[in-house]
């Protein structure tokens, strides 16, 4: 899929809004067991086998995950809960390229990402996976589009491609109007809908998101899920999103739960 | 790579902390492009004063006119030599200038005119007829030429009115009961020659008792390339135990002494100043690397390379102290009025210096000021560059 299909996707809608929606349907009432495969119906675009995570803390050995075995179908929108510590984060860096696993292998959209290089993993981030941050991590002193653009910098699209795609990513999520704000101008709400749009204006094939509605007022917290499952449904991305928050982790199709660095 | 209006921006956000350091490097490029400029303002005084085609004939063991004596009846021997531009003859008002001049330079102690009763010495060159013919840079300003054969003088631009007694309508002592009358201000295209006093050769030989010699000889020579030959024969002439240098040559070498010393202290201060700038860069940007690491992070996080971090950081360091070289640059300019006396060491007499500003001083204190930005913002940008994308995850 490219970026174009989120322009295509946005076109769609506006003929008929009903049409995306029921298509995706079907995979929004599938609910995961929370063990083993998910059933979200694809091929796999997250293969984790045998995952062992530590870290050395002094003399101390800690094991975060432990012989972890992973399979995410494409196209799924899954939740993975469990109490701090547990483990959810790093499983999630893992996933997204930022960490690697001590033992076993990761393989995530159709990389094996423990055998990259630093340089290699950077790169294929940013062509593979959008990020959603608990606190938004939007620059500062960038505006809303500079913020959008930021991943589009590392491919050679030209100027004007870029700036066509920010806009088409920001009207997504409904912010064409607040393209030149700061983030300071925007709302915690707003502000997460700006990394939304970040997170999907290189068309990545994950979206991993970190509590993404830790900082958010209910009502916040509603539309940006709400526009995740917009994103799963009528995108068709794949979203993996860690969270505390039960009400959250109801809006996936998919519930995992991970306590001392086991799926339960 | 990470658009510039990042760097440009967190900066301004950061306005005391930026203002403070480059205030900080702004003083630093003021105290080098200060001691550039003097050393062009040098350069002029000295490099200007000297001649391409004209010789100055010492006597052999002496460094300086001061300090050389050379007798009459071998100044007519010059005449002689390979090389010597003939006398040409005055005609249609065009006054005539001689190939071959003899001169006594002295130094002479006089107030200077600041109220503080402190005395310094003045160079006083006693030249012929056609002396200043024979300097075609020199032109009268105020007032008008000495009168040949008389104690009139006539004083340089650079020194007039800082001497008591040394400014047209006054007089000073030659000697006691020997006084010179000034009757005019000359300048001689910012060179050295414009921190002495002219006057008559016999007049101020006479004066001094030292009628049977001169200081220096000075040969115009038929064109710049006889300088060999004409500098071959008279240092082969045992008789004559003279050397000759050229004019130019014989100026930088005399400013070598001053000018190597406060250019040497000017930028010796600047580079002590700018450690302290650049640990001050360095403190300014490891500050910055500390604050924004979870943006950092987030670049990280979003694709961007380790290097293309580092570029971006070095580059807001450097774009941090083009700010203070800026400033620095602007500020100094404000020296391109002012004046300066110092001893010659060579001669022991005041010669007047100016801060001048030229292109390559501005571009050179801009160099300087970016790669103060570079070394002290490279270790706190290597920093920002090993900061992990799990940096990004962090609440």
């Amino acid at each position: 899929m490219t970026t174009g299909s989120i322009e295509a996707g946005e076109a769609k809608e506006a003929k008929s809004e009903g049409g995306a929606a029921s298509k995706a349907g079907a995979a929004a009432k599938e609910k995961g067991d929370g063990k083993g495969k998910a059933d979200a119906g694809g091929p796999s675009i997250v293969t984790l086998r045998k995952i062992s995570r530590s870290f050395q803390r002094g003399r101390e050995t800690i094991q975060v995950l432990d012989g972890l075995d992973l399979e995410v179908p494409a196209g799924s929108f899954e939740a993975l809960m469990g109490p701090s510590g547990s483990g959810k984060s790093t499983l999630l860096n893992i996933i997204a390229g930022l960490d690697r696993p001590t033992t076993g292998d990761a393989e995530v959209a159709g990389s094996n990402l423990s055998r990259m290089s630093d340089g290699e993993l950077a790169k294929w981030r940013s062509q593979n996976i959008g990020f959603i941050f608990q606190s938004f991590n939007l620059i500062p002193v960038l505006t809303a589009a500079q913020n959008v653009e930021l991943p589009l910098l590392l491919t050679h699209l030209s100027s004007d491609e870029r700036k066509k795609r920010v806009a088409t990513a920001l009207r997504v999520v409904g912010l064409e109007d607040r393209m030149e704000h700061y983030p300071r101008q925007l709302s915690g709400g707003q502000e997460q809908r700006v990394a939304i749009a970040r997170a999907i204006v290189n068309d990545p094939k994950i979206i991993v998101a970190d509590e993404p509605t830790g900082d958010l007022d209910r009502k916040s917290a509603d539309d940006v899920l709400t526009l995740m499952e917009r994103l799963n449904k009528e995108f068709h991305k794949t979203i993996f999103m860690v969270t505390h928050d039960p009400a959250a982790a109801e809006r996936a199709s998919v519930q995992r739960r991970l306590d001392k660095g086991a799926l339960q | 790579m990470i658009p510039v209006q990042y760097n440009i921006r967190s900066l301004m956000v950061r306005k005391v902390t930026t203002a403070a350091t480059a205030g900080g490097i702004a003083l630093v490029v003021f105290v080098f492009a200060a001691a550039l400029m003097l050393g062009e303002g040098i350069n002029r005084a000295f490099g200007s004063s000297g001649r391409q085609d004209v010789a100055v004939v010492l006597r052999n063991g002496s460094d300086s006119e001061l300090s050389s004596g050379i007798n009459n009846d071998l100044v007519n021997l010059l005449k002689g030599q390979p090389g010597v531009s003939p006398d040409r003859a005055g005609e249609g008002g065009v006054p005539a200038v001689p190939g071959v001049i003899g001169e006594v330079v002295v130094v002479v102690s006089a107030e200077i005119d600041d109220g503080s009763g402190g005395t310094t010495n003045v160079l006083i060159r006693g030249m012929p007829a056609g002396g200043m013919a024979f300097r075609p840079e020199a032109k009268i300003v105020s007032g008008r030429a000495p009168a040949p054969g008389s104690n009139e003088v006539v004083v340089g631009k650079s020194i007039t009115g800082r001497f008591k007694g040394i400014s047209p309508g006054q007089s000073f002592d030659l000697r006691r009961n020997r006084p010179l009358q000034v009757v005019g201000v000359f300048e001689a295209n910012g060179s050295a020659y414009e921190s002495e006093v002219w006057g008559d050769l016999d007049v101020i030989r006479t004066s001094l008792g030292r009628s049977a010699g001169v200081s220096s000889v000075r040969v115009r020579l038929a064109s710049n390339g006889q300088f060999s030959a004409f500098k071959s024969a008279v240092e082969a002439d045992k008789q004559l135990g003279m050397k000759a240098t050229r004019e130019s040559d014989y100026f930088r070498k005399q400013s070598e002494q001053t000018s190597g010393f406060l250019v040497g202290l000017g930028i010796g201060v600047a580079i002590l100043f700018s450690l302290a700038a650049m640990i001050g860069a360095a403190i300014t940007m490891n500050g910055a690397v500390a604050n924004r690491s979870k943006e950092i992070g987030t670049l990280r996080a979003l694709g961007f390379s380790r290097l293309s971090i580092l570029i971006s950081f070095v580059l807001e360091a450097i774009a941090l102290a083009l700010i203070g070289g800026v400033i620095g640059t602007a500020l100094v300019m404000l020296l391109a009025s002012v004046e300066v006396s110092v001893l010659n060491f060579q001669t022991f007499s005041q010669v007047v210096l100016s801060f001048r500003p030229t292109a390559a001083v501005v571009v050179t204190a801009l160099v300087f000021s970016g790669v103060m930005g570079l070394v002290g913002g490279l270790f706190p940008a290597i920093r920002a560059s090993r900061v992990s994308p799990v940096e990004a995850m962090r609440a």
